[in-house]
């Protein structure tokens, strides 16, 4: 029985290279306890062990560890087992023949007595305990459990008789070490768990080690090369039935009818010629006409017609009147000129008679631009505009019909040299000041022009005005950082003494308590030639450009170009006070001005005009002209309207009562704007500019909301030259007559009459 | 909240698309995308603000509604571009492996577009059709004229001129003709059909060349949509004449080179014969078949029998459409029974034949022979279409109805200088006596003017008197003919006032005369100033006479200025009060007034100029 032997062999083996004493049992433990029931049945009595032992220093985690562990110890020792079964078949036979591993015996052939062929013949398998490995005993019976249990005790386990399998008996780690140097087949042998001893591989796993690494299959038996086996095609293997034995059908081997039906009809309709073979079906497509226009049209709108060309004029003629001949200049001018820039695509041509005429060169591509137009321009409609153009221009009264109003000039008055800047006319409206930059100021008669008198500032003359108080008769002329008081010659005794009593009170009103830096000081003799009054302005703030009184002619206000405070400063006569009214001004400010009969004060800086109340000290309105650079601002005696002037040619007219933006914007000047006044009691204004023109306005306000005011031009005043691009610097209304004079940049100061 | 508006999603981003997005989306070629906008008659579109269409950004580039392109995709006609891509493909592999009988079934089977669907799209109604064939003439009788060349077929030449002799058939029939311009472009006619003005160009009788610097593929395309235009619009016209449509050619005449006259009219109700003649005239073509010859030897027999070689069909037609023509005038068949009823209601139809029948029948009783020189083709559509007879040497064509010896001539349109004839028998001087040499403009003239001029100013040799178009110009344009009278007078009184000076002292009297005249502008103020100013002129040593004729003359001139001026100053100052918008609305239409007027007094002091220097010419010659 060559099975048993084997079994044997090996253990005889397995008894030389291990310890004599456990060798018969301890080789078997690993091999016999391997069927699956077993290894399930003993992992879970493990796992309660487990669990009732309570391990302290294993934690759930742990456990799934342990457990996993286990299982993969489980599956080692299946492959270990399987190994063991081939290494067990493959020492069975490893003595017959070398090399060739086989699980099975190997099969015998001899020849069949029955049949007298060949047969294999196997050998018996033998059923005793003996015959397989598995149901050896092995002597370590703990099962697969962890090793490191029994590492505390004497014995590595139980026997099947419940006796303490003892531990083989283990060197130190220097015995170990002997033991490798010293056996030269430590290396070909692993430690096994259950026996905790080094056992020796067989041949087959070392073999399977080697596959392993040189990454073969595994398995030695294994032939990736077996010749195929045809098990149901090739030749004589083919099927022979039929799958219906019904028989064949008559169309299979007839003609068929209805075929030849159809191919008759088509053989007949080509005879008759109701069909042509081979018809060329696409040149022979004349185009058929038909009545396409019988069927009702769509509903839809039809396209838009294409806009016809233009119809030819006399022009285009072969035989035009001969003025539309063109003269040479023309005929260069128009070769010249871009062939798309031409007004028309021929030149006229005049030919004697008809059959001079050639062909005309450009007809084709003339053709062709139509086409291009038709398909390539985009098409607008505009609807046609047919009016006349003088209907556009408004209807407003004739100016004769609202006379008075200045229309010539009635005399001139000239300084010697230097731009006269300001003018002022005295409220009895006899008397003009006029001052021009060298600071010659000049007094002298509106009707007849002579020169009253003549004072000599030494410096630039900013700005004039009268006070408009008629009991007292005195005007304020601003220069550098100082405002002069001067009374004119020739007063009568009334007017004069009040006048100095004004000025020069002989009892000073009491200082007030916070110092001003403004000082009044009156002049030690009284005389016409000095000014009778001076107040000295903060130091650096310039020539002040504007002095505006306000009416009753107590309080005056002063612009200059200083910085902080707007340079703006209100004079109190009555009590010789200054004050600035602002602490702070946005802007620099351009004009102030007062209203006429409210406590309002306008401030212009330099794009909007704010309107302030005085009496409560804030803020009523901010105007927006929309004017880059004010000029210059009137308000209308009826305080409801103010216009606005500015350096870009503009003029807004406001009605206060209504919005911040302009009621009227207009632009008339061809150049800036200098200068703008209403006329105290005509409905008139004029503005005066650099393009050295006076325009005058009949403006006519109405007492009733609803009207809108009137404004007509109604004159264009040209009188003065435009010097170094300054024209005519400003323009003052006569009171109570209808007279403008007018100060300009050429020295001369003009005055216009009705 | 409403809901949040995405940018580009609605409005104008959506409603207008590039020329490049559309070739995208219709996935054709740029040339297939032309075609189709050509034959669909869709043109680009100007969007309000073109950088909200094109999302933001403001390329130049052309704009075409969305709506358009959508309406395009689903065109059988684009299908068939595309079939026809695909059988290009086809043909041309077929080709290059030399596969020919395969190569000629594809050709046989090749792919091809109709447009009757996109005319009856185009134009619903016929009418609408009518009204826009004006571009479909220019170009067929353009085309008509054109040599064939590779790029134009030979066959594409021969149907426009059959096209172009269909119209002027059926113009000449229907006596549609209104008005004719001998420009240096060609001749332009205006026609009436169907209460629809129909002005088409046609171009000299002188071999054109298509130039390189225009695009023939695209007049090709134009052409494709105007000829199946043109058929349909002249199928519909033949048939409501009760003619046949198409008129068949008579192969021999055409030969012959008889242009218009080479086409039958037929009367539709002689359908079943002219079908027939129409199959074997297309079968014989070539051929001789006896049925045709005998039919023509009849024919020519019953022509001389009625001792009139015209074309006989159109003579017939002419006659018989004549006499029914004259009938309905006078139809009004109630006015038998209520006169005054019918007088007050006279029909629209009536209204709008009375001026036709006046002015188609301008020509009926003359006779024209026209002389080689003169183009055959304008002057027979022009003397037939105003129901005048018309013949022509042979070497103008033949079909000519009658020989230049007829005694039935009464005009001759000849276009060359008068000659001296030594060698004249009696009958030829007999015959030059009874005729009238007329030149070619007397036709046309006479056809514009609506009534037979007086032929004494156009006789043969004259210098002409100029060609006005009979479209007129534009209102307030410059009117030659009008303003001649006035400047007649003008001029006569000026050269009145010179001729005291003498005409030779004219140049150098300008200059002079200004200096005085300004003297005397400035005296016409007031009379001491108009003393000093005599004196003056006296001691310059000008008469009296003269300085009162300035004097009055500045004084006149001084008026009008001061009239002029005084509104004038008036309206600047009120247009201060003009708000910008109409400021520049009403300086740009000044602007034009402007120029017009400056072009129309050009043209007036230039024929002053001109009919000065004539006089002055006739006085020393």
């Amino acid at each position: 029985m060559p099975v048993p032997s084997s079994s044997k062999k090996r253990k005889q083996t397995a008894a030389q290279e291990t310890d004599s004493s456990d060798a018969d049992e301890l080789p078997q433990v690993g091999l016999d306890m391997l069927s699956d029931e077993e290894a399930e049945e003993d992992g879970l009595p493990h796992s309660d062990e487990e669990q009732v032992d309570e391990f302290p220093e294993i934690d759930a985690a742990s456990d799934s560890e342990e457990d996993s562990d286990a299982l993969e110890a489980e599956e080692d020792e299946d492959e270990e087992d399987e190994d063991e079964e081939d290494e067990e078949d493959g020492s069975g036979s490893g003595s017959s023949s070398e090399g060739d591993l086989h699980i099975f015996p190997r099969a015998k052939t001899i020849i069949s007595d029955i049949t007298g062929q060949e047969k294999k013949v196997y050998p018996d398998i033998e059923p005793d305990y003996d015959s397989d490995s598995s149901t050896e005993d092995a002597p370590n019976r703990v099962g697969n459990i962890p090793m490191h249990w029994y590492d505390d005790l004497p014995h590595v386990g139980y026997s099947i008789d419940g006796k303490k399998v003892l531990k083989p008996a283990r060197g130190d780690e220097l015995d170990k070490f002997l033991q490798t140097v010293e056996d030269p087949t430590a290396w070909t042998s692993a430690f096994d768990k259950n026996t905790q001893m080094d056992k020796p591989l067989t041949s087959e796993e070392l073999d399977i080690i080697r596959r392993l690494q040189a990454h073969e299959n595994p398995d030695a038996a294994y032939n990736p090369y077996e010749p195929t086996v045809e098990w149901f095609t090739g030749k004589g293997k083919e099927e022979i039935m039929p799958l219906s034995s019904a028989p064949e059908p008559k169309r299979r081997w007839v003609p068929s009818k209805w075929e030849k039906q159809k191919v008759m009809k088509i053989v007949r309709a080509i005879r008759q010629g109701r069909i042509l073979p081979s018809k060329p079906k696409t040149t022979s497509a004349q185009q058929q006409f038909y009545a396409i226009w019988n069927e009702e049209p769509s509903a839809h709108a039809p396209p838009l017609p294409a806009p016809k060309p233009r119809l030819p004029t006399h022009a285009e003629s072969y035989n035009p009147p001969e003025e539309y001949l063109p003269t040479d200049e023309e005929r260069k001018a128009w070769e010249d000129t871009e062939k798309e820039d031409r007004e028309r695509d021929y030149l006229p041509q005049k030919y004697g008679s008809l059959r001079l005429v050639p062909a005309y060169g450009q007809f084709i591509q003339q053709r062709f631009g139509r086409q291009l137009d038709l398909y390539l321009a985009p098409r607008i409609q505009r609807p046609k505009l047919n009016i006349d153009p003088d209907s556009l221009v408004p209807k407003l009264p004739s100016p004769n019909s609202l006379r008075p109003f200045p229309s010539y000039r009635s005399l001139r008055f000239s300084h010697t040299k230097g731009r006269v800047r300001s003018i002022s006319v005295s409220p009895d409206g006899a008397w003009v000041v006029s001052a021009d930059e060298q600071g010659i100021v000049s007094l002298w008669e509106v009707i007849i022009g002579r020169e009253v008198k003549r004072w000599t500032m030494g410096e630039k003359v900013g700005a004039v005005e009268w006070c408009p108080r008629t009991d007292v008769s005195f005007f304020v002329v601003a220069t550098e950082e100082m405002l002069h008081f001067l009374i004119p010659p020739n007063l009568p005794h009334a007017v004069l003494t009040a006048t100095q009593l004004l000025l020069a009170p002989p009892t000073l009103p009491p200082a007030l308590p916070v110092p001003s830096p403004v000082k009044w000081t009156n002049s030690s003799a009284i005389s016409s030639e000095k000014p009778i009054l001076s107040v000295e302005l903060p130091k650096s703030s310039g020539v002040p450009k504007q002095i505006a009184w306000h009416r009753k002619g107590d309080y005056f206000a002063t612009v200059s170009n200083a910085e902080g405070q707007g340079g703006v400063w209100i004079h109190q006569m009555s009590r010789r006070h200054s004050q600035a009214p602002f602490r702070k001004v946005k802007g620099s400010v351009q004009l102030v001005l007062f209203h006429p009969s409210k406590p309002q004060f306008f401030v212009a800086t330099q794009r909007y005009v704010r309107l302030y109340n005085l009496a409560e000290q804030k803020l009523l309105k901010t105007l927006m002209p929309g004017i880059r650079w004010i000029s210059s601002m009137d308000v209308h005696p009826s305080g409801d309207h103010l216009i606005v002037g500015g350096y870009d040619r503009k003029l807004c007219w406001f009605d206060l009562e209504l919005s911040e933006k302009p009621y009227k914007i207009m632009r008339y000047h061809s150049r800036a704007i200098r200068s703008l006044q209403f006329h105290p009691t005509y409905p008139l204004f004029a503005s005066s500019s650099d393009d050295g023109s006076i325009q005058v306005f009949h403006a006519r306000v109405y007492n009733d909301l609803m009207t809108d005011p009137l404004i007509v031009p109604l004159k264009i005043l040209r009188g003065h030259e435009v010097q170094e691009g300054l024209g005519v610097l400003q323009v003052k209304w006569v009171p109570k007559q209808p007279w403008l004079v007018s100060a300009g940049a050429d020295s001369n100061v003009l005055v216009w009459c009705h | 909240m409403g809901r949040l508006r995405q940018k580009g999603k609605a409005g104008a981003a959506k409603a207008y698309i590039t020329r490049s997005m559309a070739v995208k989306k219709l996935q054709c070629s740029l040339a297939d995308f032309r075609r189709l906008c050509i034959l669909k008659g869709i043109f680009p579109r100007e969007p309000r603000s073109r950088k909200k269409a094109n999302k933001g950004s403001s390329a130049p580039t052309s704009f075409y509604y969305t709506k358009d392109i959508a309406y395009i995709a689903h065109e059988p006609v684009l299908k068939k571009l595309r079939e026809h891509k695909a059988f290009a493909k086809r043909l041309a592999r077929a080709l290059g492996r030399g596969e020919w009988s395969s190569a000629k079934s594809l050709e046989d089977n090749k792919p091809v577009y109709r447009l009757d669907h996109i005319i009856k799209e185009r134009y619903p109604t016929f009418v609408d059709a009518v009204r826009d064939i004006d571009d479909a003439l220019c170009m067929i009788f353009l085309f008509a004229s054109l040599p064939s060349t590779s790029r134009v077929p030979a066959s594409l030449v021969e149907n426009c001129s059959r096209l172009a002799a269909e119209w002027q058939l059926y113009v000449m029939h229907t006596h549609a003709l209104r008005k004719v311009f001998l420009s240096i472009k060609g001749v332009y006619y205006q026609a009436e059909v169907m209460d629809q003005t129909v002005t088409w160009l046609v171009p000299y009788q002188f071999t054109q060349n298509i130039p390189a610097d225009v695009d023939v593929r695209v007049m090709l395309t134009f052409l494709e949509l105007y000829q199946t235009l043109l058929g349909f619009v002249f199928f519909k016209l033949y048939t409501d004449a009760g003619l046949v449509y198409p008129p068949p050619l008579d192969a021999k005449k055409e030969e012959a080179a008889a242009g218009v006259g080479a086409y039958d009219l037929q009367e539709s109700s002689r359908e079943p014969v002219a079908a027939a003649t129409k199959s074997t005239a297309v079968e014989v073509d070539g051929k001789k078949v006896s049925g045709k010859n005998v039919r023509q030897a009849i024919k020519a027999l019953a022509a001389t029998a009625s001792s009139d070689p015209d074309d006989t069909n159109m003579v017939v037609d002419d006659e018989t459409t004549q006499p029914q023509d004259a009938e309905e005038d006078f139809i009004p068949q109630p006015s038998t029974s209520h006169p005054e009823e019918a007088a007050s209601l006279p029909t629209l139809r009536t209204l709008s034949s009375l001026p036709q029948s006046t002015s188609s029948t301008l020509l009926s009783s003359f006779v024209f022979f026209l002389s080689r020189e003169t183009s055959r083709p304008i002057f027979e559509f022009l003397v037939r279409s105003f129901g005048g007879r018309i013949g022509w040497p042979a070497s103008s064509g033949g079909g000519s109805p009658f020989e230049e010896d007829d005694e039935s001539i009464t005009h001759v349109i000849i276009d060359r200088p008068l000659i001296e004839r030594p060698r004249e028998t009696d009958e030829e001087r007999e015959r030059r006596r009874r005729r009238k040499f007329v030149q070619p403009q007397w036709v046309v003239d006479s056809i514009n003017a609506g009534k037979p001029l007086p032929e004494e100013p156009y006789t043969q040799g004259k210098p002409l008197p100029p060609h006005l178009s009979p479209f007129g110009d534009r209102a307030g344009a410059y009117d030659p003919s009008a303003a001649t009278g006035v400047d007649n007078t003008m001029v006569q009184a000026e050269s009145d006032g010179s001729e005291v000076d003498g005409e030779e002292e004219d140049g150098d009297e300008d200059a002079e005369d200004e200096t005085e005249e300004h003297k005397a502008a400035l005296a016409a103020g007031d009379d001491s100033a108009t003393r000093a100013a005599e004196l003056a002129a006296e001691a310059a040593g000008v008469d009296y006479g003269t300085f009162e004729k300035q004097v009055a003359k500045s004084q006149k001139k001084a008026k009008e200025t001061r009239v002029a001026d005084v509104p004038d100053a008036d309206e600047s100052m009120n247009k201060m009060m003009m708000s910008n918008k109409q400021r520049k609305l009403y300086d740009k239409l000044k602007y034009t007034e402007r120029k017009r007027a400056a072009e129309n007094a050009k043209l007036e002091e230039r024929k002053k100029a001109l009919q000065k220097a004539k006089r002055k010419q006739e006085k020393a010659g």
